[in-house]
């Protein structure tokens, strides 16, 4: 009940001083605001690289470089790591290749076949996949060259020299998709592995009976000169790296520019949280000197409260509850600063942009520990302040009135 | 032993019960001390303290309302009503009970201040009802009564700052009196008004606090309010050192 009394007494003061509530508002706004704004661009910048370079497959590729030997016994264990999120054999690039007919065009497309499946990074998520003996996904240049889209009929040729003698074999295959233009800029289609490496296995002389190509037979377990190797994460590149060098495989990585976003990360945090410390310092001392400085201006009215009976704990409250509203509309007032700062920057770099790249963003969450910061700090200092207030005799105050 | 709170009279018990109190002020090197070797107040005394001022009147008032702490007190007891235990005031302030002195000050004792001391965000209705409201006293016709007897009624819904220096003093006076305490102390509540206007006040003041049996002690530095309305008038004898860095007011009653 005296709480309750306190809490309306103090609003019903802050509402009546609202020219200096105002001022002490605006004074704590005019330090967050930009804080925030600051903190804006660093997580814009800085982010929107992270964001681009983790939303790029490319950057989370391994590529072996020149050819090794590597059994199905190595792709099932690194298949188990948590840092590996895609990974397929590839075969011979020699016979990773396929010549492509449709009904529609005139031509013929010599187009390399990347081995794909279930998770390909380089394939929409919840697009069409590449599957079994027929599916494949094109590139968006060898679909624009066949004159195809998505469920028609193509033709696949592959020759092979066989027995002294020159053969080919046809097969029916069918567009079960096309590729974003980022995925493959070349000619190209996405296929199943079993399909890839049937091919290389017809051009290896070698029998596919699943496709009734008649050859030898494999007398040796397969083996591949290659993969398609991506890793969960930017941040799992070093590590996966730094463990397949060890293994003796040289590969090849976007570990350089990963390493500068990452670097450019850590300085430019370095830089935001000194300028950071040294603005919450200031911030604090100011917050905290003002509202000190409310209190003891305060302090006569405080002592009229204490002589009518208020308690010292109804005391603290009643700056407290001024601190939390200096404190909830500033920070009000500083995210609105925020905003139309964020948007001026952001329209004026509007063009440099990619559509939805935001150089000046904040998180909500972001807002939500501004918030906590600042009501947390404006609670303690008034807290403080009410505390000393209450502790004084309340005749000193009583004088001054 | 004797009691001492029926001393003066079986009837009317003894309100205030001081012995040997005294109160220390140190400023810019000069010191002040008060000094009270016996002061007994029977309930619905009358009391004056007339003075010069910094002759210690303030002093001794924030003292009897507990908003102010004896620097020594060989005694200290305080007994509102005849039904009630005498409280050991000393002990409370040693105890640092202030919380315990303000539910004492806030049930029982109406303080008048020399400027008013009024909320300016308030009206002066709220005002007036600040002592009830803390209390928890239901919302009657209580300040109504009042604000008309102080004739002030038709201010109740204004704020004090639109109200002049007079009828801010009698809203004070409403608020002092608002929650039916049984003491009210009142710090020169006329020091600021027109004498024509503070005889009407003090006037005003008194009456009421005669038909409510209140026990009043109020301060003032003018000597007709007290032969005029019968107050009954504390000795007090002020020496100051030659050099005048320390003055002793000692006070008895």
């Amino acid at each position: 009940m005296r709480l309750l009394k306190t809490l309306k007494l103090a609003t019903r003061d802050y509402g009546h001083e609202w020219q200096m509530s105002g001022c002490f508002v605006l004074a704590l706004a005019a330090v967050l605001g930009p804080m925030l704004v600051l903190f804006g661009l660093k997580f814009g910048i800085v982010g929107g690289m992270l964001d681009q370079l983790i939303e790029n497959p490319a950057n989370r590729e391994i590529r072996p470089i020149g050819s090794g030997r590597f059994d199905q016994g190595w792709f099932d264990a690194m298949r188990r790591r948590s840092d590996v999120a895609f990974l397929v054999p590839r075969t011979r690039s020699i016979a990773a290749t396929i010549e492509l007919s449709s009904a529609g065009a005139g031509r013929i497309v010599r187009a390399e076949l990347i081995p794909s499946g279930h998770g390909d990074p380089l394939l929409p998520t919840d697009g069409p996949i590449p599957q079994g003996m027929q599916g494949i996904v094109l590139s968006p240049l060898a679909a624009e060259k066949l004159g195809v889209s998505e469920g028609d009929a193509l033709r696949g040729s592959v020759t092979r020299q066989f027995g002294g003698r020159r053969q080919r074999v046809l097969l029916p295959l069918q567009v079960a998709g096309i590729a974003p233009p980022a995925a493959f800029g070349r000619d190209g289609a996405f296929a199943d592995v079993a399909l890839v490496e049937a091919l290389e296995d017809y051009r290896d002389g070698r029998a596919v009976p699943a496709m009734g190509w008649t050859g030898d037979t494999r007398d040796e377990d397969r083996s591949y000169p290659g993969f398609r190797l991506y890793a969960t994460s930017i941040y799992d590149v070093g590590n996966l790296s730094s463990d397949l060098i060890g293994q003796g495989i040289d590969i090849r990585t976007k570990a350089g520019d990963i390493q500068l976003v990452m670097r450019m990360d850590r300085n430019l945090s370095a830089i935001y949280w000194a300028i950071a410390i040294i603005g919450l310092v200031g911030f604090s001392l100011s917050l905290g000197a003002s509202l000190w400085a409310n209190v003891d201006r305060k302090r006569k009215e405080l002592s009229v409260l204490r002589l009518v009976g208020f308690r010292t704990g109804d005391i603290v409250w009643f700056p407290v509850t001024q601190a939390f509203y200096t404190a909830l509309f500033g920070w009000l007032l500083a995210a609105g600063i925020f905003f139309a700062a964020a948007y001026g920057i952001n329209q004026m770099l509007a063009e440099q942009l990619a559509t939805d790249q935001e150089v000046c963003v904040l998180l909500p969450q972001h807002f939500a520990m501004a918030l906590v910061l600042t009501v947390g700090a404006a609670v303690l200092a008034a807290a403080l302040a009410g505390w000393r207030s209450a502790r004084i005799e309340p005749s000193d105050g009583l004088r001054e009135i | 032993m004797q009691n001492v709170f029926q001393s003066r009279s079986k009837a009317k018990p003894t309100v205030y019960h001081l012995r040997d109190v005294v109160r220390d002020r140190a400023s810019e090197g000069v010191t002040f001390r008060l000094r009270v070797p016996s002061l007994q107040i029977t309930q619905g005394e009358k009391i004056a303290l007339i003075g010069e001022s910094g002759c210690g009147k303030s002093t001794l008032l924030d003292m009897l309302a507990f908003i102010s702490q004896p620097t020594e007190a060989a005694a200290y007891r305080f007994r509102p009503e005849l039904e009630d235990d005498a409280v050991d005031v000393a002990r409370l302030w040693k105890k640092r009970d202030r919380n315990r002195l303000g539910d004492l000050r806030k049930r029982h004792i109406g303080y008048v201040m020399q400027t008013g001391g009024l909320l300016p965000y308030l009206s002066v209705r709220e005002n007036m009802s600040l002592s009830r409201s803390v209390l928890g006293l239901g919302h009657d016709d209580t300040v109504g009564v009042l604000a008309r007897e102080l004739g002030i009624a038709r201010h109740l819904d204004k704020r004090p700052d639109t109200l002049s220096v007079g009828e801010r003093q009698r809203v004070a006076i409403g608020r002092a009196l608002s929650h039916g305490p049984s003491i009210v102390i009142a710090d020169e509540p006329t020091a600021s008004v027109d004498p024509f206007a503070a005889e009407k006040i003090m006037s005003l003041f008194i009456g009421l606090a005669e038909e409510r049996n209140i026990t009043v002690v109020v301060a003032s530095h003018a000597w007709r309010h007290i032969k005029r309305l019968d107050l009954r008038r504390l000795a007090h004898h002020t020496q100051r050192s030659k050099d005048g860095r320390t003055t002793e007011t000692v006070v008895n009653g």
